[in-house]
């Protein structure tokens, strides 16, 4: 062979080592990043789970002082029982939020009996629920980063044109339906 | 004689098919070393973009991507070339250049140390980790031979304790040093020039005239790093203190299995002290190498004694690690390899892309290297 047609050989070659390279990297790239969502996804199942197993002891140690809040503890209980790991994402995630929401409330009223406060044990609670709200707002925030990352790759070149053939698809993040919003209310004139 | 004759012409300044050869084979060599490094610039800036940072205090166990500043740990280095007190450094002396280039000093070395962001710290352990650190200092000798502006050559050991004992360093200042050797009035041999003096004085020396060029690139507290490692329970990790240093840029695990089985080995042969205060000697006793031993040492009647730890820093000193067993560590695994990487992701991440556009031209480089090379050689047969 013709030293100019081995060279030419050693070209194609080159670039074909190249593109082979760009495709598998990418597919194992993508493949890598799904991995790293599911992940996160059991971390924030983690995090879920551990609150679910620690709200009942801090009800049962306030419930006798806060009769006049049964509401609060009803809403808390409620939205506890409603906590189910085999529900979609987007539903979790608006379960999660209210009873992020209800805990707090729970914890504002809280501030009010400072009997309650006392409770060493009650503080004890308070503050690992807290420490898991923390911990499920942070894994929250870095799975939506991790699924951002996922499905912008996925979207781009070169992984789009290897999304239609292995069946890629965005995943949701860990949002709750978006509620109507109101402006707030700027009328100052009285009644 | 025609003027043909009496200069020569355009043709023969050019280079001939048989000089083009080695060039175009060396083009194609580098080309291809360069399209390799690329690889792996792409491969490591995907694993860096892919990743989320996670918040120290929320961490989970499993592969990590975490970014913030430095934390000196137990101990910390001192770098060679600027005597900098840091975590991480690789330095580097060489002499000469081109072909005529030769190493008087190379040295990569690292101890563990902490990261910190907004939320909490966690402990690094660095055995095994890829470094992607760039040069920090990158001087050479002026043409009158003298030595370049930041240049301080470390004076003393390679490792200092990261939060310095006040009480030690008083008695050192106020210690009155014995009077050197004088068949060594410099000192080189262990002395007051220490490092440089011992074991890269000798190197320099012997370098004669050539210009030296000085390169080292550090991690030092309070620096920003980027690190992509997997997160245990410190409790798992099996040999914490083995896995806190690096030295030479680590060693891999067959070179660990040689030296394991060499170590059994002169075991069972006796070659090996049974202990390490039989085999080391003051060295063995906690602290001593940092100026506070923690017992009382036996050392020449004309040295002077150094001063004792109190009870408190005797047992920090014996205590290696202070990690509860279940805080979480970044370390290298054979799943998730450990990546340390100076500054902030996206600094980290763009240095890798950059390494692969690099590469994509040492591509290119190699297929105009291999049509030359094709020319000369269809050029030379007949």
């Amino acid at each position: 062979m013709e030293p100019l047609a081995l060279a030419a050989w050693f070209g194609v070659a080159v670039v074909v080592v190249v593109v082979a390279f760009i495709v598998i990297a990418t597919y194992n790239d993508v493949i890598a990043l799904r991995q790293r969502v599911d992940k996160a996804w059991a971390n924030i199942d983690v995090g879920l789970k551990q609150r679910h197993d620690q709200l009942p002891a801090l009800i049962d140690a306030v419930r006798g002082v806060l009769a006049f809040e049964r509401n609060t503890l009803t809403e808390v209980t409620r939205l506890r029982a409603a906590y189910s790991p085999t529900q979609p994402i987007r539903d979790q995630a608006a379960t999660s939020e209210a009873t992020t929401a209800a805990v707090r409330s729970l914890f504002a009223v809280l501030e009010r009996y400072p009997q309650i406060k006392a409770h060493e044990n009650v503080l004890d609670l308070q503050d690992e629920i807290e420490r898991i709200e923390n911990v499920i707002a942070d894994r929250r925030e870095l799975y939506n980063d991790q699924v951002y990352r996922f499905n912008t790759t996925i979207a781009q070149v070169p992984a789009v044109a290897l999304a239609g053939l292995f069946g890629w698809k965005a995943r949701p993040f860990f949002l709750a339906e978006p509620v109507e919003r109101h402006p707030p209310d700027t009328d100052l004139e009285p009644g | 004689m025609t003027p043909a004759d009496a200069a020569p012409s355009v043709g023969s300044l050019l280079p001939t098919s048989a000089d083009l050869i080695p060039l175009s084979v060396a083009g194609v060599a580098v080309g291809l070393l360069l399209l390799w490094r690329g690889f792996t610039g792409y491969r490591t800036a995907a694993r860096i973009g892919g990743t989320s940072t996670s918040r120290i205090a929320s961490i989970a166990a499993g592969e990590v991507r975490i970014s913030g500043t430095v934390e000196a740990a137990e101990v910390a280095l001192v770098s060679p070339l600027q005597s900098a007190t840091s975590v991480y450094y690789r330095a580097r002396i060489s002499a000469g250049s081109g072909t005529d280039n030769s190493t008087a000093f190379d040295e990569e070395r690292a101890v563990g140390f902490a990261v910190r962001d907004g939320t909490g710290a966690i402990r690094v352990f660095p055995r095994g980790a890829r470094w992607d650190v760039p040069w920090r200092f990158d001087a050479s000798d002026d043409w009158t031979g003298s030595r370049p502006d930041g240049l301080a050559l470390r004076d003393g050991p390679a490792y200092t304790a990261a939060r310095p004992d006040r009480e030690a360093r008083i008695a050192a200042l106020l210690t009155v040093r014995i009077a050197r050797d004088p068949a060594d009035p410099e000192g080189s041999i262990g002395g007051a020039t220490g490092f440089l003096g011992a074991s890269v004085g000798l190197c320099l020396g012997t370098q004669g005239e050539r210009p030296r060029r000085y390169t080292e690139a550090r991690i030092e507290p309070g620096d920003s790093v980027t690190i992509l490692g997997r997160a245990i329970p410190f409790g798992t990790l099996g040999d914490p203190a083995h896995a806190d240093l690096a030295e030479g840029g680590g060693l891999d695990e067959q070179v660990e299995a040689e030296i394991s089985a060499d170590i059994a080995e002169a075991r069972a042969a006796g070659l090996l002290a049974p202990d390490a205060e039989t085999a080391w000697g003051n060295a063995a006793i906690p602290g001593f190498g940092i100026g506070r031993p923690a017992r009382e040492p036996a050392i020449d009647p004309r040295a002077d004694a150094a001063p004792l730890a109190g009870v408190v820093e005797a047992e920090a000193a014996e205590r290696t690690f202070t990690i509860p067993p279940e805080a979480l560590v970044v370390v290298a695994s054979s799943e998730v390899p450990l990546l340390i990487a100076a500054g902030a992701p996206g600094a980290a991440g763009e240095r890798q892309q950059t390494r692969f556009l690099v590469g994509l031209l040492g591509a290119a480089l190699a297929i105009g290297s291999a049509v030359v090379l094709a020319l000369g050689l269809g050029a030379t047969l007949p």
